[in-house]
């Protein structure tokens, strides 16, 4: 089953997300928040990030939810830190973060694969609320 | 094409939870599902627009399948909606 990283510059966010994320997935999707850095400040970690693709990964790939800019970097750095055979089936979701987790962990749910399940994420995108 | 008229008999309608679990089902057949309700008309596979949709619990819900497996598709929604999404 396809895991999902939730990157955001603060730990409360990462760790919302995951939980409305958790409340609509089935409890085999692995879904890791990755939130802020040392002593509780906001900004993204390239080693933690590191680190909750390798938790996330069950075998069948990760899908990276990231908030704002730098986001990005730093999860470009943590990718660069794995080997090509651990990075091959992560993939980002240029997705907002709050409906793409929740769309990537139904889909995810469901048992899609990588790429299905960020391309639902990326579905959000488009999505008007009104 | 097959198409039923359902009620949502559970309290909340499809908010989150119910939600997921009808796309979740929806996501499980080839079969397109459609769902109508609140006035709108969404893809019952995305789980956002059936979100976005607003169905109120005791509000009615019509469910479309059209494909090669819309009759256990529609069997397993019909038994999803009747049962209130197992929550209650």
């Amino acid at each position: 089953m396809v895991g999902i990283v939730v990157i955001s510059h603060s730990g409360k966010v990462a760790e919302g997300v995951k939980a409305m994320a958790d409340q609509m997935a089935d409890k085999s999707v692995r879904i890791i928040a990755c939130g802020g850095i040392e002593n509780g400040e906001l900004g993204t970690d390239a080693i933690k990030i590191m680190e909750a693709l390798i938790r996330a990964d069950s075998g069948d790939g990760v899908v990276v939810l990231v908030d704002l800019g730098s986001a990005v970097l730093s999860t470009y750095t943590a990718l660069e830190l794995l080997d090509e055979k651990e990075r091959r089936l992560i993939k980002i979701a240029d997705a907002p973060l709050v409906e793409g987790a929740v769309c990537a962990a139904v889909q995810a749910s469901a048992g899609f694969s990588v790429d299905e399940v960020a391309a639902a994420a990326e579905s959000a995108r488009s999505m008007l609320k009104l | 094409m097959i198409q039923e008229n359902m009620v949502l008999t559970n309290e909340l309608g499809l908010h989150a939870r119910p939600a997921s679990a009808l796309t979740k089902i929806a996501l499980k057949y080839k079969s397109n599902v459609t769902l109508q309700g609140n006035g709108k008309t969404v893809d019952a596979k995305s789980i956002i627009m059936v979100m976005t949709m607003g169905v109120k619990g005791g509000c009615p819900l019509v469910v479309i399948a059209d494909g090669p497996d819309e009759l256990e598709c529609m069997a397993a929604i019909q038994d999803l909606v009747e049962n209130k999404f197992y929550e209650e």
